[in-house]
């Protein structure tokens, strides 16, 4: 079942063009859709989780031209042309991308609900020279990310082991 | 099992073998299911405490896009309740159908529920449904408010426990007290909502629930659409935890299978974030008097611990704060009791811990209260008071290393270096406080089926339909198999989570590894059994040989003269897929010990008051489960439980607004829960790992729930340490402490 099969009130989906996990991909999309629920209910990509829908836990969290964002606060029409990496797009020829594997070593997660969201946040913080470090840095940057199982700690280690290598 | 294989195989520190589909985001959800032809059902929900609906306008909402059909009360099938019995495995928290009615008792109670072909078109068109209530001038929205006028308390009868002469004690003891707390509603909040998906086929339902025990949900809407239950399938392979919300059939997932059998296609219903503290459970708050006597050497002479919480109108709940207190210390003379009263809130359930969470909150905080009374350091005081007999069972306790606990965590923490006077210890503006308390939790065990297969490719496979909550039971599933098979993890294929599996115990009441692992032993046992059958008739590599000469290890069956052959060869050579073993073990052993586990929680708070800023910086816990299966996942679920208690210590409250009786903070933002930022500089846990061979042949009693006890007295014990602030009432705000 794809969002766009019914139209509301004479208003008429439009095409947007994503550069989606390294490929090119045309879509139809309501002008209420968002970047969250185009991924999850017209692509099925469903390794990007809802966990809120309103911006407060970051389980839905994407890069968007190599910025991470709430994908459930942003309109999917607003991304014509962009740059979209979600979960599914973080490996590459199958091996884990090297926060995956730390995440896998340092058992950073349990319910693996909120964990794409983690990752996505993880690695936007390590390439980001405007954050520091250290471990309050990194504590601060990732606040926005709830992990309600609790595994803060070895989240936090799976981050710093992973510095130098993304 | 012998020694030689647990040493190698069960205790490691195993990654989990269902990590890398987590990591690559190929975990199916509940809600991660598109069915051919699927519609999306969105809720509609009261938005009055208490009253009746008296209208329904359903004109834009049935206009708008995509629509295919909206229920309510007078538009929805009769279904049955479950008779709601644990024994049956078919309990529910609530029982009231949805749509029973068109009375309301608690705000977020679905009033409606709109079906349309997408999501988007089908929350548009539940926003536009309009309802006219008759609402209650005054809804009973808090505790407070229940006790003033909510009518007499009920007393639960079959929690309370009373021996000796606890009020003629306490009036004669010498050092006494008397105080009284208050814990908050919590609400368990789980990363993944609650979510549905539901579809028939031929007058079967297939229910993909986020559940935490899927043979109760089976058996629950067996019940309620009245089939018999191999006509039902629950299916949660994943699930975003649930912290005991998810353990019984909430209203949504009867709504969801209706709605799907009565439009005739596949409907997926998500319970929205705000609607997850209204209408899927919550910790109830709590009001709790303790009465404390010691005599001048610091041995408890009499213990009362009397509770009330909040249950919802149509159900009781009962939150049995003192099931810690009536066996954690010596005490001969003791009572504790609960009671209910009602409230305009949906049905309270399990939270994390139930009854010992905040009941330890009260009596960790208590013992520290009478510590301080008698001018005793409290580890010294709980020392006095140690017991190793279940005074209220009069049984001894099957293992118990308290004690080890106490010393281990006082040692790490550097507890010998406190200064006792309040506010003595300064680290520059920030004053240090320094607390501890005991944890405790029961130790369960119940039935369990489970299957294994010895496989001809050099796998093994086990099913079994418990659950993964995030606890690492597909890891430690595979650990069982292979302590008894050789066969590494990586080649062992474990299947949990589905209502046609082998039956499995809920995800709940840390009872899964000890219930669940020994019928995997006992299934691994059975199919090497088979495997040697097999081996030992017409063809077999054993052919002639007698089964009891044969032993299997390291995935080879041998005899007795030096002639080995791997199992995958004896299947190969008879041209057999699989040796198969199933197994049905029972419940705990009763009657000759009394089983639980143990430990103690060592906190350091700072306390800056130049800009009143509250942390927990350091956490040392010694933790007494018995035998440890992996290191890893077990130290991060008391690591885990650790971050909720200081959640339930500092922040976490769901508050409803007294003249309305709605909730005011329903939502991830406002209802506070830790972050990143508020977690310890240090935490460390020590895992005892003293097998409890008693219980069951892995020594193990279970680890989900026992951090979270304790933790929040300890935390608040630590914060009268730095501020000589004595908090009652959870959670610690600023406020308290910066008020004179």
């Amino acid at each position: 079942m794809s969002e766009t099969s019914t139209a509301a009130g004479g208003i008429s989906a439009c095409s947007i063009t994503l550069q989606l996990n390294g490929q090119r991909r045309e879509v139809e999309v309501y002008p209420w859709t968002t970047l969250l629920d185009l991924l999850r209910e017209q692509l099925h990509l469903t390794g990007t989780k809802k966990g809120c829908d309103h911006g407060q836990c970051g389980a839905c969290n994407v890069h968007v031209n190599g910025t991470v964002i709430n994908s459930c606060l942003s309109l999917a029409v607003m991304h014509d042309g962009d740059e979209i990496t979600t979960v599914e797009g973080l490996s590459e020829n199958g091996e884990l991308h090297p926060i995956q594997q730390a995440f896998l070593d340092e058992d950073a997660y349990q319910c693996g609900y909120c964990t794409a969201g983690q990752m996505m946040t993880a690695t936007y913080v390590l390439n980001s020279s405007h954050i520091g470090d250290s471990d309050d840095a990194v504590r601060e940057a990732m606040s926005g990310n709830i992990c309600r199982c609790g595994a803060y700690k070895n989240i936090l280690a799976a981050v710093q082991s992973t510095r130098g290598k993304v | 099992m012998t020694d030689k294989i647990q040493a190698k195989i069960i205790g490691a520190s195993k990654p989990r073998i269902d990590g890398p589909q987590k990591l690559r985001g190929e975990a199916m959800y509940a809600a991660d299911h598109h069915l051919p032809n699927m519609a999306y059902a969105y809720g509609v929900f009261s938005t009055v405490a208490s009253g009746t609906i008296d209208h329904i306008d359903l004109s834009k909402a049935k206009q708008m896009p995509g629509v295919i059909d909206i229920f309510h009360h007078d538009h929805f099938p009769d279904l049955y309740r479950t008779p709601s019995s644990f024994a049956q495995e078919n309990k529910v928290d609530e029982t009231r159908l949805p749509f029973e009615d068109g009375k309301v008792y608690y705000p977020g109670q679905f009033v409606a529920l709109v079906v349309a072909d997408t999501f988007a078109n089908a929350r548009a068109a539940a926003y536009a449904v309009k309802v006219d209530y008759s609402a209650d001038a005054e809804p009973i929205a808090t505790l407070s408010q229940a006790l003033e006028r909510g009518g007499e308390p009920k007393t639960a009868k079959s929690s309370g426990h009373s021996r000796g002469n606890p009020d003629s004690a306490y009036e004669s003891s010498t050092n006494r007290i008397d105080v009284t707390y208050v814990t908050p509603m919590e609400t368990h909040n789980p990363m993944e909502m609650h979510a549905s998906t539901a579809s028939w086929e031929n007058g079967d339902l297939v229910l993909y629930e986020a559940s935490q025990g899927v043979i109760f949900a089976r058996n629950v809407m067996a019940k309620v659409f009245g089939l018999a239950p191999e006509r039902v399938e629950v299916r949660s392979p994943f699930i975003g935890s649930g912290f005991g919300s998810k353990l019984w059939i909430w209203p949504h997932a009867i709504a969801a299978a209706a709605a799907s059998r009565e439009v005739g296609r596949p409907v997926q219903l998500v319970v929205p974030r705000q609607q997850m503290f209204t209408t899927t459970g919550h910790r109830p708050p709590t009001q709790q008097q303790i009465r404390i006597g010691a005599d001048d050497n610091g041995k408890l002479t009499a213990l009362t611990h009397d509770s009330i919480n909040t249950t919802s109108m149509v159900d009781t709940y009962v939150e049995s704060t003192g099931s810690c207190t009536k066996s954690l210390y010596d005490c001969e003379n003791l009572r504790v009791s609960h009671a209910t009263i009602g409230a305009n809130h949906g049905t309270p359930t399990s939270m994390r811990a139930p009854g010992a969470a905040p009941g330890l909150f009260a009596l960790e905080s208590a013992m520290d209260e009478m510590a301080e009374k008698l001018n005793m350091d409290p580890l010294e005081f709980r020392k006095a008071n140690y017991t190793e007999r279940d005074q209220s069972m009069d049984l001894p306790f099957s293992s118990i290393h308290l004690m080890e606990a106490f010393d281990k965590g006082a040692e790490k923490f550097g507890w010998a270096k406190r200064d006792h006077a309040v506010g003595s210890m300064r680290d520059g503006d920030e004053i240090i406080g320094w607390g501890m308390a005991a944890c405790n939790w029961e130790a369960l065990k119940m039935n369990c089926d489970a299957r294994v297969s010895l496989r001809a490719d050099g796998t093994a496979y086990a099913s079994c339909a418990t659950q993964d909550i995030g606890t690492g039971t597909y890891t430690i599933v595979a650990q069982a198999v292979s302590s008894i098979t050789g066969i590494p993890l990586d080649k062992i294929e474990v299947e949990l989570g589905d209502s046609s599996y082998p039956s499995g115990p809920v995800s709940g009441g840390s009872w899964a590894t000890a219930t669940t692992l020994p019928a995997i032993a006992e299934a691994t046992r059975s199919a090497i059994e088979a495997l040697k059958s097999y081996a030992i008739g017409d063809g077999g590599a054993f052919a002639g040989a007698k089964a009891d000469d044969l032993s299997f290890d390291d995935g080879k069956l041998s005899d007795g003269d030096g002639k080995s052959v791997a199992y995958t060869d004896v299947l190969g050579q008879l041209k057999l897929a699989n040796a198969d073993g199933e197994a049905h073990t029972p419940g705990a052993p009763q009657g000759e010990y009394s089983f639980r586990s143990f430990g103690a929680h060592f906190v350091e708070v700072r306390w800056d008051p130049g800009i009143s800023r509250l942390r927990v910086s350091r956490v040392v816990s010694a933790i007494d489960v018995g035998q440890i299966i992996n290191e890893k996942t077990s130290a991060n679920q008391v690591e885990g439980a650790i971050a909720m208690g200081i959640g339930m210590a500092l922040f976490e409250a769901t508050e409803y607004d007294e003249r309305s009786g709605l909730p005011v903070n329903n939502n991830y933002a406002e209802y506070l829960v830790p972050v990143h930022a508020d977690q310890p500089d240090s935490v460390d846990v020590i895992l005892l790992d003293h097998p409890d061979y008693a219980f069951n042949e892995f020594g193990a009693r279970g680890i989900g729930e026992i951090g979270v006890t304790g933790m929040a007295a300890a935390v608040a014990n630590a914060v009268h340490h730095a501020t000589g602030k004595r908090i009652r009432e959870l959670p610690i705000r600023l406020e308290q402490l910066m008020s004179a």
